[in-house]
């Protein structure tokens, strides 16, 4: 006996009692569903969400800072030293960031140095940090995969990359990119193609030799005057609301070697004014550091502080948010066990009361010659389609929902983080899988009411009337 | 050798403490092509002795053979494979599947016994043809008189081309001219396709008129064996 007919015989059964067979598929669709949507999430928090945090130097990123450079310190060597450090604090120079950048769980180590600079573009200004960009950073967030322009071609190139944000300060918007909202008047709108390659000029500060008679330190006045440099933008750069405490959207990115040609005072620290020359010991203020995964993040913390920087981080609170994750995660699974339990047990008492009802019909199928196994096979197969509308229900269903809710939670997170997550990671696997084993566990609950219904002594089943 | 051949069959119930015997020692012989009667009193063993002659029930002592073979001691799977082909029955309340169309009641066992699914539909076809109820096919069986359910029983039990029919008192729910209709239609079966038929029936005057042996049941026991040579 092919199966097709079996399954022919089974649908008559189905349909002999719809409204049963649409409850019994609906109480599958909420098991499957839920522990579909329990399985997406799981995948998705770990897929999408930890990853993009993981992948986003917020999460990656450390700074650490020499305790020279803070008074407020107590541990700071030019601090009150009340409290005062055990540890040796190591200077912050070339060869020892260069060292950090060597070590195993660090992609890369670069030492911060910004320029506090007037942007003028367009007959706008607005007031930025000019900030060193190392090569390697090309790879990583936010200057990798830039649509707008491009990446620096080398450490010296006299050329900048913006962030859109920052445009928008400005009131300039690139064409086509309609987000003047709250603007005001006064927008500028240019073409992507004049912006890229626009000159702009950074306005700085140096000391001026020749004010230095002139400028009256009682009123404040400083021996400082304006030095201008033009610079070429290179790219744009869309990098939201995120921020690294390294790259930051009022920032103006040049590459490392090429900051060197914008003069400026370099005073570092308040202290570098009292002392009347600059720290030598510290080239660098700060270095910042990307781990290679965001699990590495506690140990190069550990050790930068080992060698006496003060160490601070956003990727602490990732575990937190994993946590977070991890609970709700349980109560998806809790919640989609139970209801694949209560729905089997739907199954189960569907089809034995089938039984009960299809008694006199079992017997008669066995006094026509219809095997134990036949029998059987009509059970499997009302049991395989329940759990196939089911499952594909549920799936749907959970699709939906998940979709749902994830654009909720956008609606919630993703403000504060800046971008869109995706929670729910639905793949086609997954939902085959689903559908599969939605199949599975419903002819595994028919085992039961198939072998008694296999059992039933035809004689008795036609004695009844 | 004899088609059917009930060696001392014995069958007792037992209720509680109580045993009933319902058959002791049966002995008789069914020849190929034959129409067999079985008549008694209710309660006298008829209903028991066809189940037992139908595989339906394998519980008995003493043996019942079929070509040679005792159904008696058949595996489960060769029981179901004696009823789809061997026997076909038939029943005083027709036990038609009410859900389901006359023809797709006459294809069920053909469904059971892999017959080709292109050749169903036309098997199903003429053998509803043959009982005269071509333009009952898709009627169920709430919508079919007496007669024309216990035709299509019919039609079902012969889908498979049994060897011999058992028909538990097929007329019993029947009015008389109906009864002498499936009676008839059953002689046909008998007379024109050499179909062995076992009918149980307490129409003592029925039974010796058209069948060519006549056992006649009591409390279980065979009183006596008739024949008539020109049924
Ligand atoms: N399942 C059963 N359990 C107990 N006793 C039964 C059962 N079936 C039949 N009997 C008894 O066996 C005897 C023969 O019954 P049956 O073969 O049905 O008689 P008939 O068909 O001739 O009317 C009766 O006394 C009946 O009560
Ligand atoms: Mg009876």
């Amino acid at each position: 006996m092919k199966a097709s007919d079996i399954a022919i015989l089974a649908f008559y059964n189905l349909r002999r009692n719809t409204m049963r067979t649409i409850l019994t598929s609906l109480g599958v669709a909420v098991g499957i569903g839920s522990l579909a949507a329990m399985i997406s999430f799981a995948q998705g928090i770990t897929e999408n969400i930890s990853l993009s945090m993981e992948n986003n130097d917020i999460f990656t990123g450390l700074t650490a800072t020499s305790r020279a450079i803070d008074p407020d310190d107590p541990g700071s060597s030019r601090g009150t030293n009340i409290l005062s450090q055990n540890k040796e604090e190591v200077p912050l120079n070339d060869s020892v960031i260069s060292g950090i950048g060597e070590w195993n769980e660090v992609a890369i180590a670069f030492p911060i140095v910004s320029k506090p600079a007037t942007i003028q573009l367009a007959g706008r200004s607005v007031k930025a940090s000019l900030k060193a960009v190392p090569m390697e950073m090309g790879g990583y967030p936010p200057f990798i995969n830039i649509t707008r322009g491009r990446f620096f071609k080398s450490a010296d190139e006299p050329r900048v990359i913006v962030s859109r944000q920052m445009l928008q300060q400005m009131k300039i918007l690139i064409e086509g990119e309609s987000d003047n909202v709250g603007l005001g008047g006064d927008v500028l709108v240019l073409p992507l193609d004049s912006v890229i390659g626009k000159e702009l000029t950074v306005v700085t500060r140096v000391f001026d030799v020749s004010k230095f008679s002139t400028a009256n330190p009682r009123k404040n006045e400083l021996p400082l005057s304006n030095e201008y440099t033009s610079l070429r933008i290179a790219g744009i750069i869309d990098n939201g609301a995120f921020s690294s405490g390294v790259f930051n959207s009022s920032d103006v990115f040049i590459p490392s070697k090429a900051i060197d040609y914008v003069p400026c005072i370099d005073l570092r620290s308040i202290y570098d004014i009292m002392d009347g020359k600059i720290d030598s010991k510290n080239k660098y203020g700060s270095v910042h550091v990307r781990v290679k995964e965001h699990r590495n993040l506690k140990t190069v913390k550990f050790w930068l502080e080992e060698m006496g920087l003060q160490v601070f981080s956003v990727g602490d609170k990732l575990d937190d948010i994993e946590n977070l994750f991890l609970m709700l995660d349980s109560i998806f699974a809790a919640v989609g066990v139970i209801a694949l339990v209560v729905s089997v047990l739907g199954i189960v008492n569907t089809l034995i009361m089938a039984i009960y009802e299809r008694r006199k019909e079992i017997g008669i199928m066995k006094s026509l010659g219809g095997t134990q196994f036949q029998i059987k096979l009509i059970f499997y197969v009302e049991a395989a389609f329940i759990g196939f509308v089911g499952g594909v229900c549920g799936v749907a269903g959970a699709k939906l929902a998940s979709q749902a809710a994830s654009s909720f939670a956008n609606t919630q997170i993703g403000k504060i983080i800046g971008c869109n997550l995706e929670f729910f990671d639905f793949s086609w696997t997954l939902a085959l899988a689903a559908i599969l084993f939605s199949v599975v566990v419903s002819v595994l609950a028919s085992v039961y009411p198939a072998n008694r219904a296999a059992s039933i002594d035809p004689l008795d089943a036609l004695r009844r009337e | 050798m004899a088609l059917v051949k009930v060696s001392n069959l014995c069958k007792t119930y037992y209720k509680g403490d109580n045993k009933i015997y319902a058959l002791r020692n049966i002995n008789f012989d069914v020849e190929e092509g034959e129409f067999v009667s079985i008549v008694g009193k209710s309660g006298s063993g008829k209903s028991t002795l066809l189940n037992l002659l139908g595989g339906m029930d394998t519980t008995a002592e003493g043996s019942v053979s079929v070509g040679g073979v005792n159904i008696l001691t058949m595996s489960e799977k060769q029981l179901s494979q004696y009823r789809k082909f061997t026997v076909g029955m038939i029943f005083q309340s027709f036990n038609l599947i009410p859900s389901r169309t006359a023809i797709d009641n006459v294809k069920l066992p053909l469904i059971f016994s892999n017959y080709p699914r292109r050749l169903r539909e036309t098997r199903a076809c003429e053998l509803l043809y043959n009982m005269g109820l071509y333009n009952r096919a898709l009627h169920y069986p709430s919508e079919l008189s007496g007669g024309e359910a216990q035709r299509v029983a019919i039609a079902r039990a012969l889908a498979n081309k049994p060897k011999i029919i058992l028909a538990d008192e097929p007329t019993g729910n029947l009015d008389t001219a109906t009864s002498a209709e499936i009676i008839a239609l059953l002689q046909m079966f008998n007379q024109k396709h050499h179909i062995t038929i076992v009918m149980v029936t307490h129409d003592k005057e029925t039974a010796g008129r058209v069948s060519h042996k006549t056992v006649l049941l009591s409390d279980g026991e065979i009183i006596k064996i008739s024949t008539n040579p020109n049924p």
